[in-house]
C-alpha cells in the first residue's frame, strides 16, 4: 500500500484525524484481502524547520553561513591591514661614500677640505637667490607679492590671464589663448602713463576691423598710471576694472589696482626679477 | 680524580684569561677607533651636506619649479631659480610604506639625497577653458562680453587630501589638518572609507605607484593654496635633518 498523503508515514504532515486510516474500498474485480493489514505504528512528527524567507534554517545553511562569515572576517582583517603604514620621518644615517683616506691625519685633512667645499657651496647657493626687491606672482590665486630677501613688502590682489580661447571668424581664422606665462622674467622697460598699442586680438574680440594705420591702434588710459614691460607683449599694469581684481580676467598681462601699482612702481627698476608661478 | 681537578682548574684559568683578554681587546679597540669613527661620521655628514648643496645649486640654475622640504626647519618651500616663492609650515611629517595584510613591504629604492622629478597633482587641477568665437567685424563693432570667471576658490575645489606623484614611485600626500573638523559623521566616514579604499588598492595592486610615500600635514589654508598654485612637473629635494618636533597629529 502506498502511503497516502495524509498517512502518518507521509512526509508532508500529520493526519487530520487521530485514528488509523480506514482500508480502501475494494474494487469490484479484486480479491478480498485474506488478512487485514496491520495498522501503521505512530511515528513522532519531525521538528518543523524554520525558514528565513526562502532559505531554510537548517544545519547546512548554518554551515554555509559560518563559512561565509569566516571568509568575510578573514578578508576584512586582511583588508584592514592593507594600505600604508606611517612612521615618524627619520633621516637615514649618513654613510661615507667614495674613496676615503685611511690614516687619521689624512682623514682630518679630507674633512677640512670637505668643510671648505661645503662653505663654498653655501655661498654659491646664496648667490643664486635674487638680490634686492623682486616680484612674485601667483597666477592661479591672482596675487602679487613684492619681496626683499625673506620680507614681504606687498601682498595684494591682481588679475592674471583668463585662459580664454578666442577664435577669429573669417580672415585668417586665427586663435589666441589668454594665458599668463610661468617662469622667471626681468623688467625690460618701465613706462609712465603707458599708451596701449592694441594688438589684433583686441579688435577681433571687439568685432572691429583691424586698422591698417598703426596710429589707430593706440589707446591711452587703459593700462593705468604705470606699466612694467617684461617681454613678449606681457606687462604688469593698472586697470579700469578694479572690481574684477582677484579673478583671472586679463589677456595674459598682470593687472594691479592703482594703489598697489604705485607701491610696485616705487620699488621697480630695470632688470628687476619677476617670478610667475 | 687528580686529573679531573687539574682539568677543571686549567679550564677555568684559560676561560678567565680569555675573558680578560677579550675585555682588554674590546676596550683597546674602542679607545683606538673612537677618534677615527668621529672623523668618519663627520666626513659622512659633510659629504651629504655638500651633495645636497650641489643639488640645490643645480636646481637653482635650472628653469624648473621645485619644492624644498626641510624637515629640520619644519617647512616646505616652492622655489624657482633660487627665489623663494611660497613657504608653507609643515605641521606633521611621516613616512609611509605599503602594507598588505598587516605585512609591511619596505622598498629598497633610494629616496633621500636625490631629486624627485616630474611631480604632478593627483587629482589634477582641472582647467576649464572658455572658447569664444568672435563675431565678424563691423564698422560699429560688436563687443563680445566673456563671462566673469569665478574666484580661484570657486574654480578649484581642493580635495580633503591629495598627492603629488613623482617618477619612480615616489609621492607625497598632503593632508590638511583638521580639515573635516566641521564635517558631519557620515562625511567623515565616507572620506575615511574612500581614503582607505584607495590606499588598500594602491598597496595591494599597484606597487610601483606609491612605493615610497611621505605624508605631509599642512594648515588647511596652506594645503589649499599649494593645491591651487603648484606648477606642473615640479621637482622635490629633501634636505638633511630629522623632523622638527611637532605635535603628532596627522
Amino acid at each position: 500500500m502506498d502511503p497516502s498523503p495524509n498517512s502518518p508515514t507521509g512526509r508532508s504532515g500529520t493526519p487530520e484525524t487521530g485514528g488509523p486510516e480506514p482500508p480502501p474500498a475494494a474494487s469490484p474485480g479484486a480479491a478480498p484481502p485474506t488478512t487485514p493489514s496491520p495498522a501503521p505504528l505512530p511515528i513522532a512528527a519531525p521538528a518543523r524547520v524554520r525558514r528565513l524567507g526562502p532559505i531554510p534554517l537548517d544545519r547546512r545553511t548554518a554551515t554555509a553561513a559560518g563559512v561565509v562569515v569566516a571568509v568575510l572576517l578573514v578578508v576584512g582583517i586582511a583588508w584592514a591591514g592593507t594600505g600604508y603604514r606611517y612612521d615618524p620621518y627619520i633621516e637615514k644615517p649618513a654613510a661615507v661614500t667614495g674613496k676615503v683616506p685611511t690614516t687619521d691625519r689624512e682623514l682630518k685633512q679630507f674633512a677640512t677640505r670637505l668643510d671648505r667645499r661645503s662653505r663654498e657651496l653655501t655661498a654659491r647657493l646664496k648667490a643664486t637667490a635674487p638680490r634686492g626687491v623682486y616680484i612674485v606672482i601667483d597666477q592661479t590665486q591672482n596675487r602679487i607679492y613684492l619681496k626683499r630677501d625673506e620680507d614681504t613688502l606687498l601682498d595684494a590682489r591682481c588679475s592674471a590671464g583668463s585662459g580664454l580661447v578666442l577664435k577669429e571668424t573669417g580672415g585668417k581664422n586665427r586663435q589666441w589663448v589668454f594665458d599668463t606665462p610661468r617662469g622667471r622674467f626681468e623688467v625690460l622697460t618701465l613706462l609712465r602713463n603707458p599708451v596701449w598699442a592694441k594688438p589684433d586680438w583686441a579688435f577681433v574680440e571687439d568685432g572691429q576691423p583691424i586698422p591698417r594705420n598703426p596710429a589707430d591702434r593706440l589707446e591711452s588710459g587703459t593700462l593705468g598710471e604705470y606699466a612694467l614691460y617684461f617681454g613678449n607683449g606681457f606687462m604688469i599694469h593698472g586697470t579700469l576694472y578694479e572690481r574684477l581684481l582677484g579673478r583671472a580676467v586679463s589677456h595674459g598681462c598682470i593687472r594691479v589696482g592703482r594703489d598697489d601699482l604705485r607701491k610696485v612702481w616705487a620699488n621697480a627698476r630695470i632688470g628687476m626679477h619677476i617670478y610667475i608661478y | 680524580m687528580r686529573h679531573r681537578r687539574a682539568f677543571i682548574v686549567t679550564a677555568l684559568l684559560l676561560a678567565g684569561l680569555t675573558t680578560l683578554g677579550l675585555v682588554a681587546a674590546g676596550c683597546g679597540t674602542e679607545k683606538a677607533t673612537a677618534p677615527a669613527s668621529d672623523v668618519q661620521s663627520q666626513i659622512a655628514r659633510l659629504q651629504r651636506s655638500t651633495s645636497l648643496l650641489q643639488r640645490q645649486i643645480d636646481l637653482a640654475s635650472g628653469k624648473d619649479f621645485y619644492l624644498v622640504l626641510d624637515p629640520a626647519a619644519g617647512d616646505i618651500t616652492l622655489v624657482l631659480s633660487g627665489a623663494e616663492l611660497q613657504r608653507y609650515p609643515v605641521l606633521g611629517l611621516q613616512m609611509g610604506q605599503p602594507r598588505v595584510s598587516w605585512v609591511t613591504r619596505p622598498d629598497p629604492r633610494t629616496w633621500q639625497d636625490i631629486v624627485w622629478a616630474h611631480g604632478e597633482l593627483d587629482p589634477p587641477r582641472q582647467i576649464d577653458r572658455f572658447v569664444m568665437q568672435a563675431a565678424p567685424p563691423t564698422k560699429e563693432g560688436t563687443e563680445a562680453t566673456p563671462p566673469v570667471p569665478p574666484t580661484p576658490e570657486e574654480m578649484y575645489p581642493v580635495p580633503s587630501r591629495y598627492h603629488v606623484r613623482f617618477d619612480d614611485g615616489l609621492s607625497i600626500e598632503i593632508r590638511p589638518l583638521d580639515t573635516d573638523a566641521e564635517a558631519g559623521r557620515w562625511a567623515k566616514l565616507r572620506a575615511w572609507f574612500t581614503a582607505k579604499w584607495h590606499d588598500a588598492k594602491d598597496a595591494a595592486f599597484d606597487r610601483e605607484r606609491d612605493a615610497v610615500r611621505l605624508r605631509i600635514a599642512l594648515n588647511p589654508k596652506d594645503a589649499a593654496s599649494l593645491y591651487r598654485s603648484l606648477p606642473p612637473a615640479v621637482r622635490l629635494l629633501i634636505l638633511s635633518g630629522d623632523q622638527k618636533k611637532v605635535p603628532p597629529r596627522t
